[in-house]
């Protein structure tokens, strides 16, 4: 059973890093991408279908990522979908206000891309033998 | 002749009557003498009686005043001294003579004459106070009321006084007196204001207090606090004068504004105190002003500061690490890129493009590197840690076992290392830096690091000492700046040392260093105890 994902990242660079992650695996999941938070409500209020886990990047312009996760854990619905942060650093204020918030993992993006794929795959192997609430 | 006896014979008989009438004349007038003597006597008793009564009462008096009484003849012999004059003057006149005149303090000799002519001039004197000598030479001062006592024909016979030692009484009230002016010299000359009121009236004030209002004491006299006040926090003032009025405060302290005589107005810090009766009713309340004018201004321009420096500190970290993470983002983009163009055209790029593609990863982790650096060193006096006791042997153990040292390097504590109050993360990153490079640029094949540590009187001077290359005078200071680095191969950020100082500096500790080129170097610092 593939899962499906929403990538919420504004650098096309890192979109296209997470999609080659994918890719060169074979994995069969499906990818959503949004550039920013607004555009992520906007994708999960209008697809049919709500993604099994959400990566969601920090600073972003406009709707930044903490922003973009309060809104979704005080929404009835979108609270259950399992948040896994892509920052740029272990900024101490940062994991600790999201984990306040609810998240369920934390990564620190490498300068190395061999670094982030092995994170990543890691990521994924994990997710898939996780039971999710299905809508 | 018959007639002649018979003349004779009645004769005889008239005066033998005659002669008893005489006698019994005068044994009735015996009678009434001896009564009259009998009763004179009986009289005489009485009155004796009286006056040894009254006698013995007013030696009781006497003897039982508290105060002196002194009896002297006209020329100033003493005849009678109660015994509070005894213990007074000393003398006991059962066993010796005294004369007035001895007693007089030579200082005061032409006031006791006049004294005495006034005496015998009016009969008394009163208040008369002079010093007077005692038998064991002491002198004391004393208060005399004296009178002169006169025979029937109104001539002086002998003088009287009552006297008072009034000795102690003037130290007293010497003392008093001086107190008094050694406390209102410290009012006077206080630099704070001070004012008694009652019931919101002034009653007194210092100079100080005159002087920060520019009204003189009579003035102020006629004022009342509510009329140098300002309205604003008078309302404040109030209150708290109202719940010491009830009792519940003692004293309080507010900041108010003056309003002077000239129309200006300060600030003052403005303490209360309540000055109560023994029944807790206030009789009137203490009030010290200080002028704080300039100290709020003075305050207001230091917070304003604080608030600036604290604002620039943070938009500095803040600038520090925004900018990093802006420089990283595209750093990781580069890595990804470089890395995919490395896999994707593996077959098409030759050798040179390979080696090339490989550089330019190199420079990006580089970069990287630098990046980290900043962060760190922007970082190292923000994160303010709890201060504990730090046993540096642990620490310096620790490092020793987790920085990759290779075989032929040897590391070695030579010295005691002493337990001190810091943050572990610092101290940790200052040892770790030191050993770190001691053991990185290491050249010899045989590399020996020692690690030792020396008590002063205000602090500990360590010393980290390797056989490495050894760094030339030159660059001696230039290594402690940021980015600096002597390291030709890439490797080294200039950031390590950099941090090493700033952390130094902020043990208030100095770091030096001692080399030789070729032989080896050895890091000294200090930190405070």
């Amino acid at each position: 059973m593939g899962l499906t994902f929403l990538l919420i990242e504004d650098d096309e660079i890192e979109r296209l890093k997470f999609a080659r992650v994918l890719q060169k695996n074979n994995y069969n999941h499906t990818l959503m991408e949004a550039k920013n938070g607004e555009k992520a409500l906007e994708i999960l209020e209008n697809s049919e279908e709500l993604p099994d886990l959400i990566f969601l990047d920090l600073n972003m312009p406009k709707m930044n990522g903490l922003e973009f996760l309060k809104i979704l854990k005080s929404n009835p619905t979108l609270r259950y979908i399992p948040v896994v942060i892509l920052s740029t650093s272990n900024n101490h204020n940062d994991l600790k206000e999201s984990y306040e918030i609810g998240i369920a993992g934390y990564i620190v993006k490498p300068l190395k891309y061999e670094e982030y794929a092995y994170k990543i795959k890691c990521l994924i192997e994990y997710w898939s033998v996780n039971e999710l609430i299905k809508r | 002749m018959s007639k002649e006896l018979e003349i004779l014979q009645r004769a005889l008989q008239r005066e033998k009557a005659a002669r008893k009438q005489a006698e019994q004349i005068l044994e009735g007038k015996s009678r009434e003498l001896y009564q009259l003597t009998q009763e004179l006597k009986n009289v005489n008793i009485k009155l004796e009686e009286g006056l040894t009564e009254k006698t013995s009462e007013l030696q009781g008096v006497f003897g039982n005043l508290v105060d002196a009484y002194v009896l002297m003849d006209i020329s100033g012999n003493v005849i009678k001294m109660n015994h509070a004059a005894k213990n007074l003057f000393g003398y006991n006149i059962n066993k010796e003579k005294l004369n007035i005149a001895t007693l007089i303090h030579k200082e005061d000799y032409q006031y006791a004459m006049a004294s005495f002519k006034e005496l015998i001039a009016k009969g008394s004197f009163s208040d008369y106070q002079a010093r007077v000598y005692t038998k064991h030479k002491g002198v004391r001062t004393v208060h005399i009321n004296a009178s002169l006592i006169q025979n029937s024909k109104n001539q002086p016979i002998a003088a009287q006084g009552i006297v008072r030692d009034i000795t102690e009484e003037l130290e007293r009230k010497q003392i008093f007196e001086e107190q008094k002016k050694q406390l209102s010299a410290i009012v006077e000359n206080s630099s704070l204001g001070i004012a008694l009121t009652q019931f919101g009236k002034i009653i007194q004030t210092n100079k100080a207090f005159q002087n920060l209002l520019g009204y003189t004491q009579d003035e102020l006299l006629q004022k009342e606090v509510k009329n140098i006040s300002l309205n604003d926090e008078y309302e404040e003032a109030a209150i708290k004068m109202q719940k010491m009025n009830d009792g519940i405060l003692d004293n309080f302290s507010i900041n108010k504004r003056y309003a002077k005589k000239n129309g200006t107005v300060f600030w003052a810090k403005t303490n209360v105190a309540a000055v109560r009766n023994e029944d807790g009713s206030i009789k009137y309340q203490v009030a010290l002003i200080e002028d704080i004018t300039e100290q709020l201004e003075f305050e207001k321009q230091r917070n304003k500061l604080v608030k600036n420096l604290e604002k620039s500190n943070k938009e500095l970290n803040d600038y520090a690490h925004i900018v990093s993470h802006d420089l990283k983002s595209p750093l990781r983009s580069m890595n990804a890129l470089l890395t995919w163009l490395k896999e994707d055209y593996a077959e098409v790029i030759d050798d040179n493009g390979h080696n090339s593609l490989n550089m330019l990863l190199k420079k990006v982790d580089k970069m990287d590197h630098l990046i980290n650096g900043i962060l760190k060193y922007s970082s190292i006096d923000k994160v303010d840690h709890p201060k504990q006791n730090i046993a540096l042997l642990e620490i310096v153990t620790d490092i020793i076992d987790v920085i990759h040292i290779p075989d032929h390097i040897t590391i070695e504590i030579i010295t005691a290392l002493p337990v001190i109050t810091g943050d572990t993360f610092r101290l940790q990153q200052l040892f770790q830096n030191l050993i770190g490079n001691a053991v990185k640029y290491n050249d010899k094949k045989q590399g020996a690091i020692t690690i030792s540590c020396e008590q002063k009187d205000e602090f500990w001077e360590f010393a980290i000492a390797d056989n490495g290359a050894g760094i030339s005078k030159k660059y001696h200071d230039k290594i402690f700046q940021i980015f600096q680095t002597l390291d030709e191969n890439n490797e080294s950020t200039g950031v390590g040392l950099s941090i090493v100082k700033k952390i130094v500096d902020l043990y208030d500790g100095e770091i030096w260093l001692e080399s030789k080129e070729g032989v080896g170097t050895t890091f000294y610092f200090t930190l405070k105890k």
